[in-house]
C-alpha cells in the first residue's frame, strides 16, 4: 500500500519560539473565557458527567424512523422505485461475478490471476498471485475467497467509477473542488465501522448494504487523488497542447488524464485496499465471505478457524496491493519489450490461456477445489492455542503471563484513565479539547473539535465515549512510545530499517479486522486485547513516518551539530527531534486516527463501549442504540483528528 | 466558420504582401478590473511599481505596436519580466489581450470565435516553448505527430509526416524514445519538430534555448538559421539574450517594462540606440560583427581611385577591417558595378569605438518610445 509520507520541510527553530508565544496568548484568551463561563455553567448544571438537562434523547425518533423504514421497505416509492433497483442491481452483479468466478473454477482463477499480474506487474508478482490463490484453496477457503473476491470486484469497480467522476468534477472545476476537498479529507479519517449502520438501516442486512458502505468508504481516495492529479497537470504541457489547437475534450483525454496516470493508479490501489478492509468488516452487516468466517470464528473464540480465514485475507491484501502498486510504478515508463505479454496481444493471450485452464479443469472434473487437497489447520492451531492458554497465559515465572499482562493493563491503565476521564467535570473536558486543538491548530479546528465533543454529550453517550476515549488514549500512548522508539532506532541504523521495511509493508496492507485474530489468541477477549490490536495496527504507520521525518532532517544541520562535538543523544534531542516536529505531529495524528479505527472494532472482542453498542445495535436490530453510537464514533474521530491536526492535512495512510 | 479557407494556400500569398502579424496598441494587464487601465491616461502614466501599488494590477504588455513581415525573423528581446512571453502568447490568444488590435494576414484575431481560433492555432501559428511542454507518456514520434493527431489526420499519414520532420531536425533513431530519455537539446528538437510538423505559416519561439547549455544553444541557433534559409518561414523569436537576437533577427523589438523601446534591424539597434537604456544594453556588443560597412563609408574623395579590393555594402565592419589592413589603403564598397563609397581606417575605427553614431547610411531606427 502506498505509505504515508511526511514530506514537510524542516522548520527553523525561530518559528518554534514564536509559536510558543502565540500558544501562550491563545491559552490566556481561553483561560479568560473559561473564568467567565465556567462559574455560570457550573452553577446551572453542576455535575461530573454531562448533565441530563443538556442531552437529547433520540431513542424514540430513531426507533420510529427504524420502524417506518422497516414497515415501508416494500411499499414506499423511495424503496420500490429507487433503492430497490439499486439493491437489485448490486445483488445481481455480485451474483454474476461470483458465478463467473465459480465457473472459471480454481484452475481458471489461479491461472488468470497469475497472467493478469504478469501482464501488469511482471513475473515475480505473477508467481505470488497464483500461489496466494492456491494457498486459499489449500486452507479450504476457496468458496469464501471467491465470495469476497466477487464483493470486491463489484465494490471496487463502482468505487473507481464514482471516484473518477467526482474527481473529474473536482479536478476541472474550482468551486466543486473547494467543496469536495474538506468532505473527502474528513471521510478519510472516519473509522470504517461508523459507516456500517446507516446502510444496514436503509437496505437491511445483506450484500447491498455491505457494497454501498464499502463504496462510500473506498471511493473518496479515488476521487481525491483523481482531482489532485488532474489539477497537478504540468501547466507548460497543457499550454503547449492548447497552442496546437486541441479542443477541451482532446486536452482532457490526450494530455490531462495521461499526465495524472500515476495518481489515478495510486487512487485505484488505495481504493482496492480500503474496499478490502471494508468488505471484511462488512461481514458484521451480512456481507458473507472470508470476513464472515473470521467474524463467526471470533465470536466463538475459535482461533484456528479465524486464522484459516484470516490468512487468505492477508494474502489477498498483499497480492492486490503489490500488483496494483507495481502497475502504478510502471505507468509512464516505456513498455518492457521483452515481456512475452506486451501490448494488446498480451491481454488476449492471457484471456485465452485462462479459458483453456478453466476448460481443462472442467473436463478433468476438477472445477471445485479438490477436497483431498485441503489442509485443515484449525485443529492444530487450536491445540497450539490451548497450549498457550495453559503455559503462557498466566503463571510464567518472573514475567507473568499474557493474560496477566492484559489484566494488569486493564486494572492499572485502562480503568484509572477511564475513571479519571469520567470523573472530570464535563466542561473541563471541553476546555481541554479546546485548548489542545487551538494550541496545535487554528480556531476553526478548535471549534470543530469542541462541537464534536459537545455533540457526544448531547447524544447522551458521554460516559461510553469517554470509555472509548480512554482506550484510544492508552493505545496511542503505547503506540507512540513504541513507534518513536523503533522509529528513532530505525532512523539511526540502516540495517534495522532494511529489516523492518518488509515487515512494515505487510503490516500496512492488512485490513483492520485481521489484527483481532492474533490478539485474541494471545490475550483472550476484553478491552486490553482491543487496545493491543489497535497498537499493532497503528504502529507501522507511526514507525514509518517517524523514520522518514528524522531521516529528512537537513544533513547540514546534523553535520554542523556534530562538528560542534554534540553527542549522539544531544544531536537527537537538540537537532533531529525539533526539526522533525512536523513529521512527529503527523505521526501522532495518524496514530490517533488509526488507533480509534481499531478500538471501535474491538467491540467485537469484548472492547465494550461505543464499538459494542454498534455491534449490539446491528445484532439486536436496535438501530437507535447502534446509530447513536455510530455518530458518537464519528464525533470522536473528528475531535481526535482536529485536536492533533497541526496545519494542512497531508498524505494519509489509505487503510 | 470557413475552415476551408485556412489551408497552405493562404501562406502563398492570397493576401498579397501585407504583414503576417499586425499588432497595434496592444495591452495586457493582469489583475483585478484590468479593463479600466489601458483607457485611463492617469493610470497608464504610472510606472509598474506605482501601478501595482495603486491598483494591484501588473501591465505586462503596454501599448505595443509592430508588424511582422512575411519571411522575416522578428525577434522580441528584453530582460526577464519585460513581458515578452505575455506578448507572444497574446498573438494566438493563449493569453487574452486586454485591449488593442491584432490581425493575422489581415484577419482580426480578437474577433475570432473558438473554432476559428483553433484553426489559427492548428494551421497558421505553432509555438516552441522554453520548457518544451512535451507529453511525457508519448514517444518522440507520437509527440511530433501530436499536432496532426488533434487535427484528425489519419495515423499512417501523420506518422509519415512526423518521420520526415524528425529527420529534418536530426533526431533519426530516437523516434521510439520517451522525452524523459532525451537530453535537453534533443527535447527541444522534438518541440521544434512538433511545431514544424503542422506546417504552420508562422513559428513562434518563446525563449526556446534558454534552458540549454551554451554549446547546445549554438547548435540549435544554427539549426534555426538553417531552417529559415531552407524554408523561409516567418518566425517570431523571443529571447533575453542579445547575441542570440543579433544573430537570428532580421528585425528586433527591444522591450522594457511591457513597452517596446526600440524596433529596428540589429544594425540600427547597435548603431543608433534610441535611449540610454538601449545604449547600455548594447554597450558590450562586438560592434564590428554587427555593423555593416555602410555605416563606416565615406564618399569617394578627389582623385581617389583604389582598384583592387572591394566589399559588398552588407559586409560587416570586421571584414572591412581585415581588407583595409591587408591592402593598407581605403577599400571601395561596390554595389554590383556601382561604387557607393570607400571605407578607411578612421571610419572603421569610429564605428568600432562607437564615437560616430551620426553616419548611418539608412534611416534611423523606428523609435517607438
Ligand atoms: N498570470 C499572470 N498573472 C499576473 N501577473 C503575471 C502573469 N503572467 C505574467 N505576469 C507578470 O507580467 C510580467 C511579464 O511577464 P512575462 O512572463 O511576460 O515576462 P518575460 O519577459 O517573459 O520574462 P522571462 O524572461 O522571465 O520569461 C511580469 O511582471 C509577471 O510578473
Ligand atoms: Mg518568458
Amino acid at each position: 500500500m502506498a505509505t504515508a509520507t511526511a514530506s514537510t520541510p524542516a522548520r527553523d527553530t525561530g518559528i518554534g519560539a514564536l509559536l510558543r508565544h502565540r500558544a501562550v496568548g491563545k491559552l490566556l484568551l481561553l483561560a479568560v473565557a473559561a473564568a467567565v463561563l465556567v462559574p455560570i455553567v457550573d452553577a446551572r448544571w453542576a455535575s461530573g458527567a454531562w448533565p441530563d438537562a443538556l442531552t437529547v434523547d433520540l431513542t424514540e425518533p430513531l426507533g420510529k424512523t427504524t420502524d417506518w423504514i422497516i414497515d415501508n421497505r416494500d411499499s414506499h416509492w423511495l424503496f420500490t422505485h429507487f433503492l430497490g433497483h439499486v439493491s437489485n442491481a448490486i445483488v445481481l452483479s455480485v451474483r454474476g461475478v461470483y458465478l463467473v468466478l465459480l465457473a472459471a473454477g480454481w484452475a481458471g482463477v489461479t491461472v488468470g490471476a497469475g497472467l493478469v499480474a504478469w501482464r501488469v506487474a511482471g513475473v515475480r508478482l505473477a508467481v505470488l498471485a497464483s500461489s496466494a490463490f492456491a494457498v486459499c484453496g489449500l486452507l479450504g477457503m476457496w468458496v469464501p475467497t471467491m465470495q469476497t473476491l466477487a464483493l470486491m470486484i463489484v465494490a471496487v469497480l463502482a468505487s473507481v467509477v464514482i471516484g473518477l467522476l467526482l474527481g473529474l468534477a473536482g479536478g476541472l472545476n474550482d468551486r466543486i473542488f473547494r467543496i469536495l476537498r474538506p468532505v473527502l479529507d474528513t471521510m478519510q479519517v472516519l473509522p470504517a465501522y461508523a459507516y456500517l449502520l446507516p446502510f444496514a438501516l436503509v437496505f437491511g442486512m445483506g450484500v447491498p448494504a455491505a457494497i454501498i458502505a464499502t463504496v462510500v468508504y473506498a471511493a473518496p481516495p479515488m476521487a481525491r487523488l483523481t482531482a489532485l492529479g488532474l489539477r497537478g497537470a504540468d501547466g507548460g504541457v497543457m499550454e503547449a497542447v492548447t497552442s496546437l489547437g486541441a479542443t477541451g475534450r482532446q486536452r482532457l483525454l490526450s494530455a490531462r488524464l495521461p499526465l495524472a496516470l500515476k495518481e489515478l493508479l495510486l487512487g485505484v490501489n488505495q481504493t482496492i485496499m480500503m474496499a478490502l478492509s471494508m468488505a471484511v468488516i462488512a461481514s458484521v452487516i451480512g456481507a458473507g465471505g472470508l470476513g464472515d468466517r473470521v467474524y463467526q470464528a471470533l465470536s466463538t473464540v475459535d482461533v484456528g478457524q479465524a486464522l484459516a480465514a484470516g490468512i487468505p485475507i492477508v494474502l489477498l491484501a498483499v497480492v492486490l496491493d503489490r500488483v496494483t502498486g507495481a502497475a502504478g510504478e510502471r505507468a509512464g515508463a516505456p513498455a518492457d519489450d521483452r515481456s512475452p505479454l506486451r501490448g494488446r496481444r498480451g491481454w488476449s493471450f492471457a484471456a485465452a490461456v485462462t479459458v483453456v485452464a478453466a476448460l481443462a479443469a472442467r473436463f478433468a472434473d476438477r472445477v471445485d477445489w479438490p477436497v483431498d487437497w485441503v489442509v485443515d489447520i484449525a485443529p492444530s492451531v487450536n491445540t497450539a492455542k490451548e497450549w498457550m492458554v495453559d503455559h503462557i497465559y498466566t503463571g510464567v515465572p518472573v514475567v507473568g503471563g499474557t493474560a496477566d499482562w492484559a489484566a494488569n493493563f486493564t486494572t492499572w491503565v485502562l480503568n484509572p484513565v477511564r475513571d479519571g476521564l469520567q470523573g472530570l467535570p464535563w466542561w473541563s473536558v471541553l476546555l481541554v479539547v479546546a485548548a489542545l486543538a487551538w494550541v496545535i491548530g487554528t480556531w476553526q479546528t478548535a471549534l470543530t473539535a469542541v462541537a464534536a465533543m459537545a455533540a457526544i454529550g448531547v447524544l447522551g453517550v458521554w460516559n461510553k465515549s469517554l470509555d472509548t476515549l480512554a482506550q484510544v488514549l492508552a493505545g496511542v500512548a503505547v503506540t507512540l512510545v513504541l513507534g518513536f522508539a523503533i522509529g528513532v532506532a530505525a532512523s539511526r541504523s540502516k540495517r534495522l530499517e532494511r529489516l523492518l521495511r518488509p515487515v512494515l509493508d505487510v503490516f500496512q496492507t492488512m485490513p483492520q479486522f485481521v489484527y483481532l485474530i492474533p490478539v485474541v489468541a494471545l490475550f483472550g477477549i476484553g478491552r486490553a486485547p482491543a487496545v493491543a490490536a489497535a497498537v499493532v495496527y497503528a504502529l507501522p504507520a507511526v514507525v514509518r513516518i517517524t523514520t522518514q521525518g528524522l531521516r529528512q532532517v537537513d544533513a547540514a544541520a546534523m553535520e554542523s551539530s556534530r562538528s560542534l562535538g554534540a553527542t549522539s543523544w544531544q544531536q537527537l534531542r537538540q537537532v533531529q527531534l525539533p526539526l522533525a516536529r512536523p513529521a512527529l505531529m503527523l505521526a501522532l495524528n495518524q496514530g490517533v486516527v488509526l488507533v480509534l479505527a481499531v478500538v471501535v472494532i474491538g467491540g467485537l472482542v469484548g472492547g465494550g463501549a461505543l464499538g459494542y453498542d454498534v455491534v449490539f445495535g446491528i445484532a439486536q436490530g436496535d438501530l437507535a442504540t447502534g446509530l447513536v453510537a455510530g455518530v458518537a464514533i464519528v464525533c470522536l474521530g473528528l475531535m481526535l483528528d482536529r485536536v492533533t491536526q497541526p496545519t494542512a492535512r497531508r498524505a494519509k495512510k489509505g487503510a | 466558420m470557413s475552415a476551408a479557407v485556412v489551408t497552405t494556400e493562404d501562406k502563398s500569398g492570397t493576401t498579397g504582401e501585407g504583414p503576417v502579424f499586425a499588432v497595434s496598441n496592444l495591452w495586457k494587464v493582469f489583475g483585478p478590473k484590468a479593463d479600466r487601465i489601458p483607457g485611463d491616461s492617469e493610470l497608464t502614466a504610472l510606472d509598474p511599481a506605482e501601478l501595482r501599488e495603486r491598483t494591484g494590477c501588473t501591465a505586462a504588455v503596454r501599448d505595443v505596436s509592430f508588424e511582422v513581415n512575411k519571411g522575416e525573423v522578428f525577434v522580441v528581446m528584453g530582460l526577464s519580466g519585460s513581458g515578452k512571453s505575455t506578448l507572444v502568447r497574446c498573438l494566438t490568444r493563449l493569453i487574452e489581450p486586454t485591449s488593442g488590435s491584432l490581425a493575422i494576414d489581415g484577419e482580426d484575431v480578437l474577433a475570432m470565435d473558438k473554432a476559428r481560433l483553433r484553426e489559427l492555432r492548428r494551421h497558421r501559428a505553432a509555438m516552441v516553448f522554453q520548457h518544451f511542454g512535451l507529453l511525457p507518456h508519448r514517444s518522440v514520434l507520437d509527440n511530433v505527430a501530436y499536432g496532426l493527431e488533434i487535427q484528425g489526420v489519419g495515423r499512417a499519414e501523420r506518422r509519415a509526416k512526423a518521420l520526415a520532420v524528425v529527420e529534418k531536425v536530426g533526431l533519426e533513431g530516437l523516434e521510439q524514445r520517451r522525452p524523459g530519455q532525451l537530453s535537453g537539446g534533443q527535447q527541444q528538437r522534438v518541440g521544434l519538430a512538433r511545431a514544424l510538423a503542422v506546417d504552420p505559416e508562422v513559428l513562434l519561439f518563446d525563449e526556446p534555448f534558454s534552458a540549454l547549455d551554451p554549446l547546445i544553444r549554438r547548435d540549435m541557433q544554427e539549426e534555426v538559421v538553417r531552417l529559415h534559409r531552407e524554408e523561409g518561414r516567418t518566425m517570431v523569436f523571443i529571447t533575453h539574450d542579445l547575441s542570440e537576437a543579433l544573430k537570428l533577427g532580421d528585425r528586433i523589438a527591444l522591450m522594457r517594462d511591457g513597452r517596446v523601446v526600440q524596433l529596428g534591424t540589429p544594425e540600427e539597434i547597435v548603431g543608433s540606440p534610441a535611449d540610454d537604456y538601449v545604449r547600455d544594453f548594447v554597450r558590450d556588443v562586438a560592434r564590428a560583427d554587427v555593423m555593416s560597412v555602410r555605416s563606416a563609408m565615406r564618399p569617394v574623395g578627389e582623385g581617389e581611385d583604389t582598384p583592387g579590393a572591394a566589399l559588398a555594402p552588407d559586409a560587416k565592419v570586421a571584414e572591412a577591417i581585415e581588407a583595409v589592413a591587408r591592402s593598407g589603403y581605403p577599400v571601395r564598397v561596390m554595389d554590383g558595378k556601382r561604387c557607393l563609397g570607400v571605407v578607411d581606417h578612421a571610419g572603421l575605427l569610429a564605428v568600432v569605438a562607437g564615437t560616430d553614431p551620426a553616419r548611418p547610411a539608412s534611416a534611423p531606427g523606428e523609435v517607438v518610445a
